[in-house]
């Protein structure tokens, strides 16, 4: 644990100029430049909208609002997920010239997606002011929130990180696990209202995106408490297995050289 | 006396690297073979020496030898399996194999992250930024990303950006054969240049002994993951020679 917080105190810096060029090179070749990091999740949003909404009538309200809320979320995790897999493979080249502890790279990774998240949180806002959503003082809840699920993406991400180096199908288990996940944490429809029984029960019990999912637009769109006790529980599960995947990288770390 | 005491740069012990365990896995395969061994293939096998700072220190051996292994360890790439490298606190870098380019990013982009990868701060890249774009001679293209880069183009900036942010120990695999006529003539002489400044510690790894007895104080041979001798160039280069040519 001494040596991780050491390597991000030396590593950190690079991880945040690593951020910002990729983040630069990605909007450098298209003609909409830094237009796309709005339009793709707003087209999203108006994709459920009209699949939901219009063709099964679905009621919720402020529907746009708490659709566009779960594209935030679920984009955010989508993304630390899937991008972990073959993270280091695709760095290839640097890993096997020089060293850096490996999971600067996922770090610099999330920042360029919490710099995503945070664009698509000002559209969240924008569209509360827009849909007239009432605001609250349980508005700032939100940043807790975020920060479990950041970090329990991130333990996640870097135990698939590692299993990623070696074990082939990892990517295609995973695309398949995020498509389940995808249905089952009811971004474009209330768990609460929609799956009531067991399901529902344990969805929100089991799933941390659906639950934090559920946590988020309480505390926007409902404006109330969120469950601060199942906030804390998905906390420290995200720090238990950053710890595992800290760990774990730092005994294998040397060998991926040697396998990609 | 007084100031013959030895610095020591470069202390290796007992080192020992194998490749093995992590080897990749599918679904599939795991079914087809059910008991497949892990193969464990030995690349060095109790290395140890020692180099004094300034000094140059040669390897040679014949081709899967461990050699570059063996850099790659001190770099800092693997670690040992078992014994160990101590570098008394000086900053290293594999020259010639070059850096890592994320190939997304640009020329200059590069030089930063590849820079701080080495180990130095923002401002100490900013300063030699200028120098580094000199040397790499590579025009507009410093703007552009290492993608769009021609072979040639990605070894001239990964040699100038290791060779102007210059590092207490240097590792020179293979010597250069990068970019075209004009740039060889150019690397080979910053790297005398470098190699001269009598307080870097330089090892090289080569299979032209010609420049390695031309370069070097001390030669070590490698065979099979082990030491064979360590001395004086003249002396190894004719054992070594008379060994290959059995």
């Amino acid at each position: 644990m001494k040596k991780f917080i050491q390597n991000i105190k030396k590593y950190y810096k690079y991880a945040i100029r690593s951020a910002k060029a990729e983040l630069k090179s990605e909007v450098a070749g298209s003609y909409l430049n830094w237009l796309w990091w709005i339009i793709e999740p707003l087209c999203f949003m108006l994709i459920y909208a009209f699949v939901f909404g219009y063709v099964f009538h679905n009621r919720q309200q402020y529907f746009i609002t708490f659709i566009f809320i779960g594209v935030t979320i679920w984009g955010f995790f989508n993304r630390m997920i899937k991008g972990s897999v073959k993270l280091i493979i695709n760095n290839r080249d640097l890993v096997s010239k020089v060293y850096i502890p490996k999971y600067i790279l996922l770090l610099s990774k999330s920042f360029t997606y919490l710099f995503k998240l945070g664009i698509s949180l000002i559209i969240v806002f924008i569209l509360m002011i827009f849909q007239g959503v009432p605001f609250t003082w349980h508005i700032i809840l939100i940043f807790p929130i975020i920060l479990v699920l950041y970090v329990l993406s991130f333990g996640i991400g870097m135990i698939l990180m590692h299993f990623g180096v070696t074990f082939n199908d990892l990517s295609n288990i995973v695309t398949i696990g995020l498509r389940m996940v995808f249905y089952l944490s009811g971004i474009f429809y209330n768990i609460r209202t929609r799956l009531g029984g067991t399901l529902g029960f344990f969805l929100l019990r089991g799933n941390p995106v659906a639950f934090l999912l559920d946590e988020v637009r309480k505390c926007l769109i409902e404006g109330s408490m969120i469950s601060i006790q199942g906030v804390l529980f998905w906390f420290v599960v995200g720090i238990i297995l950053c710890l595992i995947g800290i760990h774990t990288i730092h005994k294998n770390e040397n060998s991926y050289a040697k396998v990609i | 006396m007084g100031n013959m005491k030895k610095n020591i740069a470069v202390t290796v012990k007992n080192l020992h690297i194998y490749y093995r365990g992590l080897t990749k896995t599918s679904i599939r395969s795991t079914w087809s073979k059910k008991t497949k061994k892990i193969e464990l293939f030995k690349a060095l096998k109790g290395v140890s020496f020692e180099i004094e700072e300034g000094k140059i220190l040669g390897i040679i051996g014949k081709n899967g030898s461990g050699k570059s292994t063996m850099l790659r360890a001190i770099a800092g790439i693997f670690s040992p399996d078992k014994g160990s490298i101590n570098l008394h606190g000086n900053s290293i870098s594999l020259l010639s194999i070059g850096v890592g380019f994320n190939k997304k990013l640009t020329g200059r982009e590069n030089i930063y992250l590849s820079g701080m990868l080495l180990g130095f701060s923002e401002e100490q890249i900013k300063e030699k930024e200028k120098d580094i774009i000199e040397f790499a001679d590579i025009g507009d293209f410093i703007n552009k990303p290492v993608k769009t880069y021609s072979s040639g183009m990605h070894s001239k900036l990964a040699f100038a950006i290791t060779a102007i942010l210059e590092t207490d120990i240097m590792l020179i695999d293979e010597v250069l054969s990068v970019g075209d006529k004009k740039f060889k003539q150019k690397s080979y002489n910053k790297m005398k240049e470098l190699i001269s400044d009598e307080h870097r510690t330089v090892i090289i790894v080569s299979h032209s002994l010609g420049t390695i007895k031309e370069l070097c104080d001390e030669v070590l041979w490698l065979n099979d993951g082990k030491v064979v001798e360590i001395g004086k160039p003249a002396e190894i280069i004719k054992k070594y020679d008379e060994f290959m040519s059995k």
